[in-house]
């Protein structure tokens, strides 16, 4: 049963939300607001059309590009802050000066400085991923056990070596959850730069149909936005476990021998 | 063989009836202030003065808070003292180095690696072929009883098979001196005999000097040639005994060794008088 149940659940949860949405579309009976079964039935022609896959591939580019940057920059930073006592004073007051503004917000000054392509969506992405990435990877930076560090030390580690082969593989399962939480973000803002700045990409297909009153469109790009991002998360949790496999849970049983 | 205290306007001695060996390790007039949260200072060691010959096997006894620990860190060069220096063959110790190896009560292995990775490191480091390094690890993990368990991760192993990691690890690169910081504190008293007996046995193979820091009596008497006595508050020397009996030692021999139960009873004695009677463990 619960074999059965585990694998199932997420399917269940699925099904029940569109059947809920099914039927509270049909009592409602509102034009914004359009059946479940239409939605779906709206998906395949995005899927099939020329330009909105363009438009959809241009998007996932820009928060590829955006958030590699950001992981290059926030992960070295954020390691240094986290053993360095004068980087982390340094840098600590401008994180929390950033951190609470929303990054989308900063949007219109980006644009216009940069302009509405790529170079201002794509920074947008970087400063939304940037921020957990740098706390994540200084959190555990900081965690790092002193005495493995000094057993580097002892081993002739020099200190950059040590920042590159111990507190980055001892601090690695905290900084992919940062990671992954970037992820999400930089999903979130590569739409919400879209929405701001509409010129392409996935949020400009979404807005148009708004615009339009395409609602069975836009509810369409909302479920392929969604499940861009469920499936992004489950590969970069693959990804993250096998990159972590020597920390899980399942080891934690340890051998009985003295 | 042998460790002296040096006190002010005496010359380092050798104790009688032991052979003199060359100085590895001296320790002069060391001191170590701390600053508290308070902003008082804390004076964990003070004016100590030690001198360690080579190949002998010294432990540093103390009661928790004696600073003994931060004497070790010191010679290891990972704490540089306030005041007084330390030296290795000489050379004043300004910081770690391949030939001083750690083993710490925390084992501090590499999570990330594996058993045999863990051992490899150092080696590898100093760079030595992988292929070497490897058969060098697998001789040390076969010497501390852990032949088999090459892939295993350090989560995957009791606390005293990370031990044996840790130690085989730290003897991979070849350190002059074993510097070992309450290595057997964390386990449970049947797996610390067990590598007690394991440790000497390994020693015997080459007599490493080794400075070995602990809080239990028991521990201190059976395995070394020294045993360093301190007090806290300032961390000071208050006594240094010689242990004379006879290698290669077997537990079950020296249990019924007169000698043995006088040494451990001496010290314990002494700790009482002076109020140190957190001690015993």
């Amino acid at each position: 049963m619960n074999g059965l149940w585990k694998p199932l659940a997420p399917v269940l949860a699925c099904c029940g939300l569109l059947l809920a949405w099914q039927f509270a579309s049909l009592g409602l009976k509102n034009d914004s607001f359009p059946t479940a079964l239409d939605s779906l039935r709206a998906i395949p022609p995005i899927l099939t059309d020329k330009e909105s896959l363009i438009n959809i591939l241009a998007s996932l580019r820009r928060m590829a590009i955006g958030f590699a940057l950001a992981l290059a920059f926030s992960i070295p930073l954020g390691l240094l802050m986290g053993r360095s006592r004068s980087t982390a004073a340094f840098f600590n007051p401008l994180l929390m000066l950033i951190y609470p503004v929303p990054k989308a917000a900063l949007m219109p000054i980006i644009m216009l400085w940069l302009g509405v392509g790529d170079v201002s969506k794509t920074l947008v992405i970087f400063l939304g991923v940037s921020l957990p990435v740098i706390y994540h990877s200084f959190e555990g930076a900081k965690a790092v056990e002193e005495k493995m560090l000094w057993s580097g030390a002892a081993m002739g580690l020099s200190p950059p070596e040590r920042l590159l082969r111990i507190v980055l593989p001892a601090a690695l399962p905290e900084i992919l959850t940062g990671c992954r939480t970037g992820l999400v973000l930089a999903l979130i803002t590569m739409v919400t730069s879209e929405m701001i700045a509409r010129q392409s990409g996935a949020g400009n297909i979404l807005f148009n149909a708004l615009d339009m009153g395409q609602y069975d469109t836009v509810f369409a790009m909302i479920i392929i936005i969604g499940a861009m991002g469920i499936c992004l998360d489950a590969a970069f949790e693959i990804v993250r476990r096998w990159l972590v496999r020597w920390s899980e849970p399942q080891f934690d049983m340890p051998l009985s021998f003295s | 063989m042998g460790v002296t205290p040096i006190r002010p306007g005496q010359l380092a001695g050798v104790p009688l009836g032991r052979r003199a060996a060359t100085p590895i390790i001296e320790i002069d007039h060391v001191s170590q202030v701390f600053k508290t949260s308070s902003r008082r200072d804390h004076t964990a060691l003070s004016d100590i003065s030690l001198t360690v010959g080579e190949g002998a096997f010294v432990s540093i006894l103390g009661p928790s808070g004696c600073g003994k620990s931060t004497l070790l860190y010191i010679v290891g060069g990972f704490v540089s003292p306030t005041s007084g220096t330390a030296k290795m063959k000489g050379k004043p110790i300004t910081g770690p180095g391949t030939d001083r190896g750690p083993v710490f009560q925390e084992f501090a292995l590499f999570p990330w690696k594996s058993v045999l990775g863990n051992v490899m490191y150092g080696p590898l480091q100093q760079g030595m072929k992988p292929a070497k390094a490897a058969a060098l690890a697998r001789t040390l993990l076969a010497m501390v009883g852990l032949t088999g368990f090459e892939k295993f991760y350090p989560k995957e192993l009791s606390g005293g098979m990370k031990q044996r990691v840790a130690l085989a690890r730290t003897l991979a690169y070849g350190p002059e001196v074993l510097l070992m910081d309450e290595p057997f504190g964390a386990l449970d008293a049947h797996t610390r005999t067990r590598l007690q007996n394991d440790l000497l046995d390994i020693w015997e193979r080459d007599r490493k000097t080794v400075l070995f820091v602990t809080h239990s009596v028991e521990e201190a008497v059976f395995l070394s040639d020294k045993v360093v006595m301190m007090s806290r508050s300032p961390g000071r020397i208050r006594e240094v005994i010689d242990i004379d009996l006879p290698r290669p030692r077997r537990r079950d021999e020296l249990l019924l060794d007169p000698r043995y139960q006088k040494y451990i009873v001496e010290i314990e004695r002494m700790f009482d008088a002076s109020g140190d009677n957190e001690l015993p463990s």
